[in-house]
């Protein structure tokens, strides 16, 4: 019997079907619905939220749906990817699902990218869901909105930012064939890199390497300058978390410089705390390095991950 | 003589613990060939192999004519798999499952719409196909099982445990659908620990015991290696030599003795051929009061068979 090419496609497309099946049914599916859902009222909601609690009134804001990257940040990335990727391979195994899965005469790199192309449909189908939300709900508490054509450009940034935390997740569960390694390690990741991170970057000066890491990366600021109280301009994050704003901001802004500084702690009062300006860079760097990070990972995880499920034997 | 499975020198370690030890393992075209051996004997570890589920650290293996290399979905769309108790995806209903792993094997629509009903009907899951089979019983999780490795008519089916769980009527269905698709060609390979099961439904069996191979053959082969011959005795009212010459007369009887009211008939076969002894004892004019079959059943070789192995290993 030889394997035709719509031979393969079906059979692809069958593994699609069958995870997209579990996926929809799935109640960790749902939640992340609602977990979309809810953030993106939130935030279109805080302003008024805001109000009723005694603050300034609710402004038209014609910039809200291009600034709000269409209702993410970098702790729905990683949460998105590993609702969407914790289980395709790990769960299979924990659950013995597997046994029957590769006895059919589907090759392992087919189910493999069948199973990554699924995963990748669902946090498509919730990331346009959510673009789609956040740009009428826009309209509606803020008023007519500048610049929604490039909106699109805020779920191209956001699905690369969260493919590189899809790798990750990947990763971890085909390596360990556990789901909550998979979780509990990203989730690790990511507070490391985040958190302390950032805390590092700034201190220490050293905050050029976060911007290989996935996550924030490192901090810079542009259209600004130093001032005796830090620096001013706008604040612009280096990292795969950003990718979406700083393209839309690119297209905005083409000449932008991103300054990096960083906190001397000379004395003890705020005032002896110095702001040290480090280096600049053009703001298109910063894109293409980030771009190609997200791939790097994305490329170098996956394929760690398909190296390793091939040969995976069957022990359950 | 074609084999559709061929295994030479099959070995396969856990760690230090050898579960399959050097196997040789041939089962003929069109036969039913039972896999007999105590808990741990290394059954399911050798049928993991040979649907490419784990990989043999050494000896190899034909399937269908074809050298199983890793991965090799080729070998497997031939061939149909029921994994020990099944683990099936929960969060599929039963008719949908058959659907992809139909599509899996590459199955035209029309296949599908045919092939899964039928196969529904024939384990007895029709008014359940639609339900989800995290709802099936253990029996009917099993039954689905069964029907999952019939899917894309296969060559070859093999069967672990098959009527594991299963109450005694759909023991009884497993058995007659083994024995159905047999009719058809269809070589089925089974693994199990139930001496009447085998004794009952195979045509051949190969004894297995801490991964090696203690015998292989047909039953009768097997059977006449340790105990004589199969004596069916028979208390027989009005025994006279008329009797005796009608049941000498029966192509399958190797010798007639009596004892007193006691007919002794030594058979040539592993068929139940009571109602033809006892037909011609009638055709001679004696009457049948009691009918019993002697000489082992594969229990008593089985456990000769164990028990020399033991000795052996002693020895050593
Ligand atoms: N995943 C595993 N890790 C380590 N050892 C294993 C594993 N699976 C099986 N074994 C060992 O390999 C040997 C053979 O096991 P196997 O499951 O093949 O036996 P079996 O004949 O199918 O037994 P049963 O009748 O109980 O199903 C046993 O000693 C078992 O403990
Ligand atoms: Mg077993």
């Amino acid at each position: 019997m030889s394997v035709s090419h719509s031979g393969w496609t079906v059979k692809f497309l069958a593994v699609v079907r069958y995870e997209l099946l579990w996926n929809v049914r799935k109640k960790k599916f749902l939640g992340m619905l609602v977990v979309a859902f809810a953030l993106a009222t939130l935030s279109l909601a805080l302003n008024h939220i805001a109000y009723a609690l005694g603050g300034p009134p609710v402004e038209l804001n014609p910039d809200f749906v291009i600034n709000s990257n269409v209702g993410l940040g970098g702790f729905v990335f990683v949460l998105f990817a590993i609702v969407t990727t914790m289980n395709i391979i790990s769960a299979e195994f924990e659950s013995g699902t597997i046994v029957p899965l590769l006895a059919k005469p589907v090759s392992r790199t087919t189910v493999f990218l069948g199973k990554l192309f699924a995963a990748f449909l669902t946090l498509l189908a919730t990331y346009c869901f959510l673009m789609i939300y956040m740009t009428v709900g826009g309209f509606l508490v803020f008023g007519p909105q500048n610049n929604l054509h490039l909106v699109p450009l805020s779920l191209v940034g956001a699905l690369f930012s969260t493919l590189i935390w899809i790798a990750i997740v990947l990763f971890l569960g085909t390596v360990f064939r556990s789901s909550l390694i998979a979780a509990f390690g990203t989730l690790g990741v990511w507070i490391g890199t985040t958190i302390i991170g950032s805390i590092i970057g700034v201190l220490a000066g050293q905050g050029w390497i976060f911007t290989y890491i996935p996550g924030s990366g490192n901090q810079g600021f542009a259209n600004g300058g130093p001032s005796p109280f830090g620096p001013t301009g706008t604040g612009v994050s280096t990292g795969t978390d950003s990718i979406g704003s700083n393209l839309i901001n690119y297209i905005l802004h083409p000449s932008w410089e991103v300054t990096y500084y960083k906190i001397n702690i000379g004395g003890t009062t705020p005032d002896q705390i110095q702001w040290v300006r480090l280096y600049s860079e053009p703001f298109s760097n910063i894109i293409l390095t980030s771009i190609a990070v997200a791939l790097i990972y994305f490329i170098v995880f996956v394929a760690i991950s398909w190296y390793v499920f091939r040969r995976a034997q069957v022990t359950e | 003589m074609e084999f559709v499975i061929e295994a030479t020198d099959l070995t396969k370690k856990y760690g230090s613990l050898v579960a399959v030890d050097k196997l040789d393992l041939k089962v003929e075209a069109g036969t039913i060939h039972g896999f007999l051996g105590p808990n741990g004997a290394g059954k399911t570890t050798t049928l993991k192999i040979l649907v490419g589920l784990l990989k043999p650290d050494g000896g190899s293996v034909s399937i269908l004519g074809q050298e199983l290399g890793w991965d090799n979905p080729d070998a497997r769309s031939r061939i149909g798999y029921m994994p020990e108790l099944p683990k099936l995806p929960k969060h599929l209903k039963g008719r949908e499952l058959l659907d992809i792993y139909g599509r899996m094997y590459g199955m035209s629509k029309e296949a599908r719409e045919k092939q899964v009903p039928k196969l529904l009907d024939m384990v007895g899951l029709k008014e359940r196909g639609n339900d989800l089979t995290g709802e099936y019983s253990k029996g009917m999780q099993q039954r689905l099982g069964m029907a999952q490795a019939l899917l894309n008519e296969p060559e070859l089916v093999i069967l672990d445990e098959p009527s594991l769980g299963l109450d005694p009527v759909g023991m009884v269905e497993i058995r007659e659908i083994m024995k159905e698709i047999a009719k058809e060609g269809v070589t089925v390979f089974l693994s199990s620990h139930l001496l009447h099961e085998v004794e009952q439904v195979c045509t051949n069996v190969t004894i297995i015991n801490k991964g090696v191979a203690l015998a292989s053959g047909t039953l009768e082969q097997i059977s006449a290696k340790i105990r004589g011959p199969l004596i069916l005795e028979a208390e027989v009212d009005k025994l006279s030599k008329t009797v005796i010459g009608k049941v000498k007369e029966l192509p399958f009887v190797a010798n007639v003795s009596k004892d007193g009211k006691k007919l002794f008939v030594e058979v040539k076969t592993r068929d139940d051929v009571r109602s033809r002894v006892s037909q011609a004892i009638t055709a001679g004019g004696g009457i049948v009061t009691s009918m019993n079959l002697k000489g082992g059943s594969l229990e008593d070789v089985f456990m000769g068979l164990l028990a020399k192995n033991q000795k052996e290993e002693a020895a050593k």
